[in-house]
């Protein structure tokens, strides 16, 4: 996998600082947000755990800086506002992240649906998220938590159902 | 030789005095109209020189440049041009084009640099801007100065400020840089990263602790610089001055 390419406010040893001056704050949290996500997407993860200290994502150990847990919350919760994050535990210390919102991700695979013309048709999450026919889309390699919880959305809209079968999901589409 | 003496050499004297006085007069004013005269035809050869060197002059920097340097030698300024025959050159056009250019550059940037930006950088950025062909990417600092010159009427909401060394940073926001404030630049832009301390203001600048404290207080609450709280003593950072952000810049 090609190297991450930092963005050049991860040298800036006050980027890991939280600023006082509000729209520094403002510009600095939408930098951390992106940075978070892109991050994230990268190294092919949903989950992000606020005690995990020694990500890099987290620190720049040749700046020798480093973000507070304070930070990273803050950070989160900027993600959450956008609907990139949601929080899986009371104390919000484990997080899930999503690249696209559950809104998004939830259209594109009903766009795919669609082009594909396999509405009426029952496909299994694993097919959708790991399946050899979305290799090229955005939604593949998506995390299947991350996933039903799009379809979820999907559903309330009337545009799918979720189907259990033996303990995993399967989904029909209209 | 005889002495002449009596009232009519006196008379005589004064005669002649009277006639170089009159004689100095005349060729004086010959002096003059001859440099009157000078002057016009000098005045239409320019005016023809830079009629004809039009394309150059516009297109040219280096050219540009040479042409500013002797109108300023004689005392013209090519730009002072609503009406006259500079406006036939478009000079002025140039450089109202230029500054718009500028101003654009430098809002665009605004949320990331705080509103303060170097002129080395707004020049890369300007070049970007302004398309590929060479025409366009021939553009000097001494350009942008200028156009930047003729945003001033606008009042203090586009500042350039001299840091010494040739440096100059191009202030774009509302609000006027006090002398401390240009002080904390200038002793920021003297260190390896864009950054300053307290410590350093009071030793550079030889300020008192609370001066010092005061002032980087004020640049902090505009949201001209950033604060780093993970060193020994807080740290003042200059996004417009960190070299990391132009490594970036040119690099991609």
């Amino acid at each position: 996998m090609a190297e991450f390419q930092w963005p050049w406010e991860y040298t800036f040893p006050p980027f890991f600082t939280l600023q006082t001056h509000d729209e520094t704050r403002q510009q600095q949290l939408k930098v951390w947000s992106d940075l978070f996500l892109k991050y994230l997407k990268h190294t092919n993860q949903f989950l992000l755990g606020i005690n995990d200290q020694n990500l890099p994502l987290f620190c720049n150990e040749s700046i020798k800086r480093r973000l507070s847990s304070e930070l990273i919350l803050l950070i989160l919760e900027h993600l959450q506002s956008t609907g990139h994050a949601a929080p899986l535990d009371k104390r919000r210390q484990e997080w899930q992240v999503y690249w696209y919102t559950l809104e998004e991700y939830g259209n594109m695979v009903y766009d795919w649906i669609q082009e594909t013309g396999q509405t009426n048709s029952i496909c299994t999450l694993y097919e959708i998220a790991l399946g050899e026919s979305t290799t090229q889309l955005d939604f593949h390699g998506v995390d299947e938590a991350v996933l039903l919880k799009a379809l979820r959305l999907l559903e309330e809209k009337g545009k799918c159902e979720l189907i259990e079968m033996d303990g995993s999901h399967g989904v029909k589409f209209f | 030789m005889r002495r002449r003496v009596g009232l009519g050499a006196i008379q005589q004297q004064k005669l002649a005095a009277e006639k170089y006085k009159d004689k100095g007069a005349d060729l004086q004013e010959s002096q003059l109209e001859q440099m009157t005269k000078q002057m016009e035809v000098f005045r239409n050869k320019l005016e023809e020189f830079a009629m004809k060197h039009k394309e150059d002059i516009r297109k040219n920097s280096q050219f540009r440049k040479q042409f500013q340097e002797m109108c300023a030698a004689i005392g013209v300024d090519p730009l002072a041009t609503g009406k006259g025959f500079w406006s036939v050159l478009g000079m002025g056009d140039f450089y109202y084009e230029l500054s718009v250019q500028v101003v654009e550059v430098c809002l665009a940037a605004n949320h990331k640099t705080g509103g303060l930006m170097e002129l080395d950088e707004l020049r890369r950025r300007l070049i970007a801007a302004r398309g590929q062909s060479a025409v366009h990417q021939e553009i000097t600092k001494e350009d942008i100065l200028m156009a930047a010159k003729k945003l001033s009427i606008f009042g203090n909401g586009f500042v350039i400020h001299k840091l010494g060394k040739g440096k100059y940073m191009v202030q774009s926001i509302p609000g006027e840089l006090s002398m401390e404030e240009t002080n904390i630049l200038s002793a920021a832009s003297n260190t390896e990263l864009g950054s300053v301390t307290q410590t350093q203001l009071m030793k550079d600048l030889g300020w008192t602790d609370y001066r010092a404290k005061q002032a980087l207080d004020k640049v902090l609450g505009e949201g001209l610089c950033w604060i780093d709280k993970q060193s020994d003593e807080p740290s003042y950072w200059f996004p417009s001055l960190f070299p990391g952000r132009n490594a970036q810049l040119t690099a991609t």
